[in-house]
């Protein structure tokens, strides 16, 4: 059973007087352990499918299930327990509390405090070589560093499902790459599912799937 | 607690913006205070002035008052005493020798007139609980040189000379002047005297006389004497003498929580303690430059100025205080009173006990605090007045506007952390646990805002305080109508326009924990209902939405 399927995934915007497809009638299957790489121009409804796989969003029509489970219809709650348990977020922008440290960045996703879990906080941020970072705030950290923040913020979790959009968007290409070598780690060596938008053909190296979306639209390119 | 440690970074880590809504919060609640402090002393500061009767322990004053209105039906005993009370001679030769220096005080009580302090003993023990007796008297004082009024004028003492000349005598009239003597030497020798001798000489003297022609013998004529008018400037009599007019009050010192001045009302200085002793009032002093310890000639004795007072009766001021035993004697006015201040054994039956009072004194007027506020007029009537007609509605625009204030403050600084909401909610915090954690905060500023608040309203006012606001109030005072000002509106004419006295009142703004309690609610209040809406309505957001909002 793939872990992420879409079936006949729309979502419709409005705007002034004129309807926006941007993502209109997508099919998708991601089977557990794949890293897809999602690229297309700006506009072409990149985001927009990943917020639809990610919850953060209901799609217009269609399905989206996440291990088997239909996530267009269920309630805001259990959607928030799957967002909490099964996903990761990165985004472009790191989007980074700025008042918290690194490590409280990564804490504010369990939001409690044993010792155990302050273990698991400062492991995480030690497997992404943040230990020497963990108490600066985000604004004294480099764009890169930033970002390691965001994924170990994704990874506290133990989600099976990490969703990045332009995650090396903000960043310069150097950085990109030890970024995107990082998310294509979490398949390689966690086995987690790996969903990256990107501008990026680095990416590609390392994608079991690739697909381009123009108009909402995919075509799958391998 | 991670929740805590979310808070307390939000609030110090963005010092600006805590400090900004802090400030804000603090600005509406210390408004609110201070704008109820002042109100509420307002309105403090007018009863004081409005029920001055209240501040010498009395609820109602007895006084026998003639003026234009009942000048008409005033009984015969009153109108007799009213005659006696206010007639002043003064006859100045009386006062001494002319050029000689005089002082007199004439003590008159106007239009309040006196009665037998023995009528104090009608008082209806059962309704009235305590009473003072007082009396209030117009001095005029007369001082100056005794004129010399005599004038003498002398006349006579002219000298008128006449000149005229006569014809001299004819031939024919020297011929009979001749035969005259002849025929009167004849007609001797014929009786045989001597012509010679005095008979002789005087018969001779007869006879030529009678010879003498007519305008030797008689002389007429008119003489008018030149007329003059003597004048002398005698002067009006009273060229170097003053008049002063002064109000002087016999205050009862036995008692010392009633009366027209009490003991607690001596700002400087102390209370009667021993003879001729004399307290004055502040504006008089002032007016006078009076200093404490120095000598006031009254009734021609020397008296000691002991105290300072602020006066509260504003109805019945004076300029100076005496025992009322002393202001008696010195006017000749022995057992007299014309004022009795009136405490009523209950405080519900003030109108009941004023009809008793006056019923059991010959034509009495009792006067209590309701007709007392109606005499009063002036800035504190009018700003306590304002404050009356406008309180509510000030009150609930300054809260809606501190409202208003402290939800812009709170939507805005929500508004700015949308994104991170949106971030919370991708991460997988709960719509409640959102919720909770701003409004938690929007609390927490909202204390701040209070304790800040507080701070800035106790600094306003004691700066308020620190500057003085003073406000008047004019009071109609029945106790210094001069003489003259009695005489005109005894004949109907116009009151007397310094009839009054003007009260100044220093507002002393002070606040009540109530009002603190208030103003605070308002900031910790307004944060919270702000602060929920605001998070309810960005939770409610859908992620993507919020994610998308741009910082």
């Amino acid at each position: 059973m793939p872990i992420i399927k879409a079936k006949n995934l729309s979502k419709r915007y409005q705007q002034g007087n004129k309807t926006i497809n941007a993502v209109d009638g997508v099919n998708l299957e991601v089977e557990k352990g794949d890293l897809l790489a999602v690229i297309g121009p700006s506009g072409s409804g990149k985001s927009t499918l990943l917020m639809l796989i990610g919850g953060l969003d209901r799609p217009t029509s269609g399905e989206i299930e996440i291990n088997g489970v239909n996530i267009a219809k269920i309630s805001d709650a259990k959607l928030t327990n799957i967002r909490r348990n099964t996903m990761g977020y990165v985004f472009q922008n790191f989007n980074l509390i700025p008042t918290l440290t690194a490590a409280q960045n990564v804490e504010a996703v369990i939001a409690k405090r044993t010792s155990h879990d302050r273990k698991r906080v400062m492991a995480v941020l030690q497997q992404l070589s943040l230990d020497q970072r963990a108490h600066h705030l985000p604004s004294l950290l480099s764009g890169g560093e930033q970002q390691r923040v965001a994924i170990a913020r994704a990874l506290i979790n133990e989600p099976d499902i990490i969703l990045a959009d332009e995650p090396t968007g903000n960043l310069d290409s150097k950085t990109g790459e030890d970024i995107i070598r990082i998310l294509a780690d979490l398949k390689t060596k966690h086995g987690k599912t790996v969903v990256i938008i990107t501008h990026s053909e680095y990416v590609k190296k390392f994608a079991t799937k690739v697909v381009e979306i123009r108009d909402g639209k995919i075509t799958p390119t391998r | 607690m991670f929740y805590l440690r979310y808070l307390w970074a939000e609030l110090t880590r963005r010092w600006s913006k805590t400090l900004t809504v802090t400030f804000g919060l603090a600005m509406a609640s210390a408004i609110i205070i201070v704008i109820i402090s002042v109100s509420q002393s307002l309105s403090t500061a007018q009863d004081k002035v409005l029920n001055p009767l209240q501040n010498v322990g009395t609820d109602i004053i007895v006084t026998r008052s003639v003026d234009a209105e009942n000048m008409a039906a005033i009984d015969e005993t009153s109108r007799n005493d009213m005659m006696e009370d206010n007639s002043i001679g003064m006859n100045l030769a009386e006062l001494g020798d002319p050029g000689e220096a005089f002082s007199k005080d004439n003590f008159m009580p106007g239009s309040m007139l006196t009665f037998d302090a023995a009528e104090m003993d009608n008082l209806n023990p059962t309704l009235v609980k305590e009473a003072a007796a007082g009396l209030i008297m117009t001095v005029m004082h007369q001082e100056g040189t005794v004129p010399d009024i005599t004038v003498d004028i002398t006349t006579g003492g002219e000298t008128f000379e006449v000149n005229e000349d006569i014809e001299p005598m004819t031939d024919g009239e020297r011929a009979a002047q001749d035969a005259a003597r002849t025929k009167a030497e004849a007609e001797l020798k014929e009786r045989g005297v001597d012509p010679r001798s005095h008979e002789g000489m005087e018969y001779m003297r007869d006879a030529m006389d009678a010879a003498m022609p007519e305008r030797f013998r008689q002389k007429s004529m008119t003489f008018v004497a030149p007329s003059r008018t003597y004048r002398q400037e005698v002067g009006p009599i009273e060229t170097n003498i003053s008049t002063g007019n002064l109000t002087v009050a016999g205050v009862d010192t036995t008692k010392t929580d009633i009366g027209l001045i009490l003991p607690g009302q001596v700002t400087s200085g102390a209370w009667f303690s021993g003879a001729d002793q004399v307290i004055a009032n502040k504006a008089y002093a002032d007016k006078k430059s009076y200093a404490l310890g120095g000598t006031i000639e009254l009734g021609g004795k020397a008296l000691t100025l002991v105290g300072i007072v602020e006066p509260q009766l504003y109805t019945n001021t004076a300029d100076l205080y005496l025992p009322l035993a002393d202001l008696q004697s010195m006017s000749g006015k022995a057992d007299r009173i014309n004022i009795i201040l009136v405490k009523s054994t209950n405080a519900q039956s003030v109108e009941e006990t004023s009809t008793a009072l006056e019923d059991a004194f010959v034509g009495a007027k009792a006067t209590d605090s309701n007709d007392t506020a109606k005499e009063v007029t002036g800035s504190l009537v009018n700003a306590a007045n304002l404050t009356n007609r406008f309180i509510g509605v000030t009150s609930i625009i300054v809260i809606a506007a501190a409202f208003i204030i402290v939800s812009l403050l709170t939507v805005f600084s929500v508004n700015k952390r949308i994104r991170e909401i949106g971030t919370l909610k991708a991460i997988g915090w709960s719509n409640t646990r959102i919720v909770r954690q701003v409004v938690a905060e929007n609390i927490v500023l909202g204390v701040f805002g209070a304790v800040c608040g507080i701070g800035l309203a106790v600094g306003a006012i004691a700066l308020m305080n620190h500057y003085d606001i003073s406000l008047t109030a004019t009071v109609a005072n029945a106790s210094t109508d001069s003489p003259f000002g009695f005489a005109r509106r005894m004949f109907g004419g116009e009151t007397d326009a310094s009839n009054s006295t003007t009260t100044t009142v220093q507002l002393t703004v002070a606040s009540t924990y109530l009002t603190m309690l208030l103003g605070s609610l308002v900031a910790i209040v307004g944060s919270f209902v702000a602060g929920t809406l605001a998070a309810l309505k960005a939770s409610k957001m859908k992620p993507q939405e919020a994610l998308r909002n741009l910082e």
